[in-house]
């Protein structure tokens, strides 16, 4: 067993001195995508035994530079460097063989295959005319012990939770005998169960010699793991700095510039946020559902017996690994989804029979996750964007009527009030940045009076002021009266802004915890299938 | 999606302009090529296309004879399109609006001009309408796609008028399959009487500006739109796709038929096999041209009109296959086409 290098007297000594060899360089790299330039001389510098946290928000640059290592994108300009040497990667295989592996927020795997079939897909088997894998399996099953990566390597993937597929994806890059191991925001959709165990596995890699870089957003996990961290921010290295030299205001403020006000922040604030007031008990629940239940095309039950209820001015959190139903839960609540059985009621009125644009009417407001395919017209102007949904309704029209100039002043009115971007209310919505897409499906909902409002991932892929500005809205909405359905896979998130938080696995509803009593690892318990109080 | 993106200012309405130009010189550039290989006078084969709408009384009023269908046309083409549907069975739904307007105005004949014109022009529409029925009940109720049900349909209705004009009122007289002739109050008032000018562009203008008014103006317009642009996401928000879909057939449809009764009512004043030309192809080119914009549709199909009536002018001058405009029309729609690709790069 090697000893924690950081245990170790020279190694200590030498951790922050810039003489230590690095292991992998990269230099002054630029990369342009059309008119965006994603990378403006950004550089980074890996050494042995590392895990090196690149930090940096939505946007930033953090994949494309990593990918540029990986050999995905060519670089327009700069040089890589190894142990010194100037190295040229032109594909995923010549990273490969440079000991270079990536791990992508997405996995390739092929579902219907077993772990050890997805692991040495693509690779030269030892008893390739008999295809007998015994001998990988043991493979495999050495390096899962040795790293703490738990798979049964006959389990067909498809069957695995995503923090074990995730370290299906890790074995991979291993068997392959890989140096240097690149994660892209890991941490997305694993339990904090699943996270503390990925976090001890990368401790062991990187205590036997090897590089980690861990890609994310949140200042939290870098600094819970990380060796040395360095921020990335619109395409350009910003700073590289040892944990413990670190201080969390300053890569604050290196990752968002001065965009933000760092001391007032919501984003980077650790649950110590002003709790907006709670549900008004008194009054009847904004929103209140019972018995739901759903099935998908396939006749099969995607969503089983789910009642909740959302007071005034509350904000119920939905929490769950992706694909636990959240999708099926918003669109059939919305009948987007046609829904097998089950009462929703708006306040005091039964809205069980309504289709979507009655429940539209009624007060509900939809935030969908995807933004572009549910969320937008890309050849209409911003204008017409703003008011689908609400083209029948007053002020906007009249006896089936639009009158357009309500349409264009409104457009231009919350334009300016939530800070769109855009050169004016007649521009066409695929022009606009995914941050300024998502204001103005922000201002779209918020445009009526809601009652109450159904937002799910409302920040995926935006930008730390983006996401800043989410969150204002929201709260200061629910603080007026507005009840919200909070569905996110963002835990955190949900700690952060929510009331209470009901936990969704395999379509049905296994939890529920109000504010004061928030465990994170309880709340991780439950979305991994485990009920309370086991 | 229309006026209200355009209304950004004159320059972005310039930059939308420029491409055009640009591809209707490189199209007549590329064909002056041709037509120089072939051995023919070149400038005087595109003073001919071009002028011939001009300089005499009678090009002009052909010109504008020949606007009304391929408005229409165009229109049956784009309405739908605009909610993201294509109905290339324009043709089938001429013949039928013809035929409907036909078998209206013969076995009406003697009634007066006021009670059988709105009959015959209504039956047309009608029929086109009942036409197209059968792809959108496909489409709406079993998600057939529409393209390749309305191109059929079209096959159905050169059978369809083949036995209307030589089993159900043949003229015997005819060399052709030809029908008996409408009753005289059947037929479109002319403005103008020699060339005849018949009424029809009025009409044709009256459905082009309610078209455009209808899909910009409305809030079933706009969810006709927003359908095209985006059928999930409006569908999130509460429109009914499938209806707009089926509606927006239904609409192109009508708007076929009543290309093809103007013909009988305006033109033939009978049913004459082959009375469709070449409308279909032509009215896809303009609504492709025209990016599925209803408002720039009687634009691009006067333009259309002026190249068509120049093309048989050259044919009967100069002895140049008028097929030969069809490739500039092709070669234009290619550079709008191309232009589109350029300036996303």
């Amino acid at each position: 067993m090697v000893p924690d290098p950081r245990d170790h007297p020279l190694i200590a000594m030498a951790d922050s001195s810039p003489h230590e060899a690095s292991f992998i360089e990269m230099r002054q790299i630029d990369k342009s995508f059309g008119a965006v330039h994603a990378l403006d001389g950004a550089g980074l510098e890996l050494r042995r035994g590392e895990i090196h946290g690149l930090l940096g928000g939505n946007g930033a640059g953090k994949t494309t530079l990593m990918n540029v290592l990986y050999g995905l994108y060519r670089a327009d300009s700069g040089d890589i460097l190894k142990d010194g040497a100037p190295v040229e990667i032109r594909s995923p295989k010549d990273a490969l063989d440079h000991g270079i592996g990536m791990v992508h927020q997405r996995f390739l795997q092929i579902e219907t295959f077993t772990v050890v079939e997805n692991v040495v897909l693509g690779e030269t088997l030892e008893h390739r005319w008999r295809l007998d894998l015994g001998p990988e399996r043991q493979r495999i099953e050495q390096l899962s012990s040795r790293f703490g990566l738990q798979a049964d390597p006959k389990a067909t993937v498809a069957s695995l939770p995503m923090g074990v597929r995730q370290r299906v994806e890790i074995l991979k890059a291993l068997f392959r005998g890989v140096r240097l191991l690149i994660l892209d925001e890991p941490t997305t959709n694993l339990t904090p169960q699943e996270v503390d165990s990925l976090f001890a596995s990368l401790r062991t890699m990187v205590d036997q010699g090897m590089t980690v870089v861990f890609i994310t957003h949140k200042l939290r996990e870098v600094m819970a793991v990380c060796d040395r961290i360095s921020v990335l921010r619109n395409g350009r290295h910003m700073m590289t700095v040892a944990r413990h030299e670190a201080q969390e205001e300053r890569l604050i403020h290196e990752m968002v510039g001065d965009e933000l006000d760092v001391a007032s922040s919501l984003v980077f604030a650790d649950r110590a946020t002003p709790t907006p007031q709670a549900g008004k008990k008194d009054l009847p629940p904004a929103l209140q559902v019972s018995d739901l239940n759903v099935v998908d095309k396939k006749e099969i039950l995607v969503i089983r017996e789910v009642s909740f209820e959302v007071g005034q001015g509350e904000i119920l959190g939905i929490a769950g690994v992706a694909g636990n139903g959240q999708k099926a839960l918003v669109e059939s609540l919305l009948n987007i989804r046609p829904r097998l059985r089950g009462q929703v009621m708006l306040s005091t009125t039964d809205a069980t029979a309504l289709d979507t644009r009655r429940l539209l009417e009624a007060g509900m407001a939809y935030i969908p996750e995807d933004r572009f395919r549910d969320g937008s017209l890309p050849s209409a102007s911003v204008a017409d964007n703003l008011i689908l949904g609400a083209q029948r309704q007053a002020p906007y029209a009249k006896r089936g009527l639009l009158n357009s100039d309500v349409v264009q002043q409104s457009a231009r009115d919350l334009i300016a009030q939530y800070s769109i971007r855009t050169q004016g209310p007649s521009e066409v919505a695929a022009r606009l940045s995914g941050g300024n897409l998502q204001r103005m499906l922000i201002a779209r909902a918020f445009a009526r009076p809601v009652r109450i409002l159904i937002a799910h991932n409302p920040t995926g892929g935006l930008d730390i002021a983006s996401v800043e500005f989410v969150y204002r809205q929201l709260l200061e909405r629910c603080r007026q009266g507005m009840a919200c359905l909070l569905v996110s896979d963002d835990l955190d998130e949900l700690l952060l802004l929510c009331h209470r938080l009901a936990v969704i696995y395999r379509g049905a509803l296994v939890g529920e915890v109000t504010r004061e009593s928030y465990d994170k690892y309880e709340i991780g318990r439950m979305m991994s299938g485990a009920t309370a109080g086991d | 999606m229309t006026e209200r993106t355009r209304s950004a200012g004159w320059t972005t309405a310039a930059g939308q302009i420029a491409p055009y130009i640009l591809a209707i010189l490189v199209a007549f550039a590329v064909a002056g090529l041709v037509i120089g290989l072939m051995g023919f006078n070149v400038p005087k084969a595109y003073a001919t296309i071009l002028f011939t709408s001009f300089r005499t009384h009678n090009g002009f009023i052909n010109t504008l004879n020949k606007w009304v269908p391929l408005i229409l046309q165009a229109l049956a083409f784009t309405v739908p399109l605009t909610a993201g549907k294509f109905n290339i069975g324009g043709e089938g739904q001429l013949i039928a609006g013809a035929v409907g307007a036909a078998a209206v105005g013969i076995v009406f004949a003697g009634q007066p001009a006021v009670v059988l014109l709105p009959l015959v022009l209504a039956a047309g529409a009608l029929m086109g309408m009942l036409w197209v029925l059968l792809p959108s009940v496909l489409l709406y109720r079993f998600s057939i796609n529409e393209i390749l049900t309305t191109v059929l349909m079209n096959f159905v209705a050169f059978e369809f008028i083949d036995y209307v004009a030589t089993q159900v009122w043949p003229d015997p007289a005819a060399g052709h399959p030809t029908t008996l002739p409408i009753g005289a109050g059947g037929w479109l008032p002319l403005l103008i009487s020699r060339p005849p000018l018949h009424s029809g562009i009025i009409l044709g203008l009256l459905v082009g500006g309610a078209v455009y008014l209808y899909t910009s103006r409305t809030s079933a317009g706009y969810e006709l739109m927003a359908t095209g642009a985006n059928s999930r996401a409006s569908r999130v928000f509460g429109i009914n796709v499938r209806r707009m879909f089926f509606l927006s057939l239904l609409a192109g449809g009508a708007i076929g038929g009543l290309s093809g009764a103007i013909e009988v009512a305006g033109v033939q004043h009978r049913l004459i096999e082959g009375l469709q030309s070449n409308y279909l192809l032509l009215g896809i080119i303009i609504g492709l041209i025209a990016r599925g914009d209803n408002l720039a549709v009687p634009f691009v199909a006067f333009f259309i009109s002026v190249l068509e009536v120049g093309a048989s002018a050259m044919q009967r001058t100069l002895q140049i296959p008028s097929e030969m405009v069809l490739i500039v029309e092709a070669l234009v729609l290619l550079f709008v086409l191309l232009s589109d690709v350029i300036r996303r790069r």
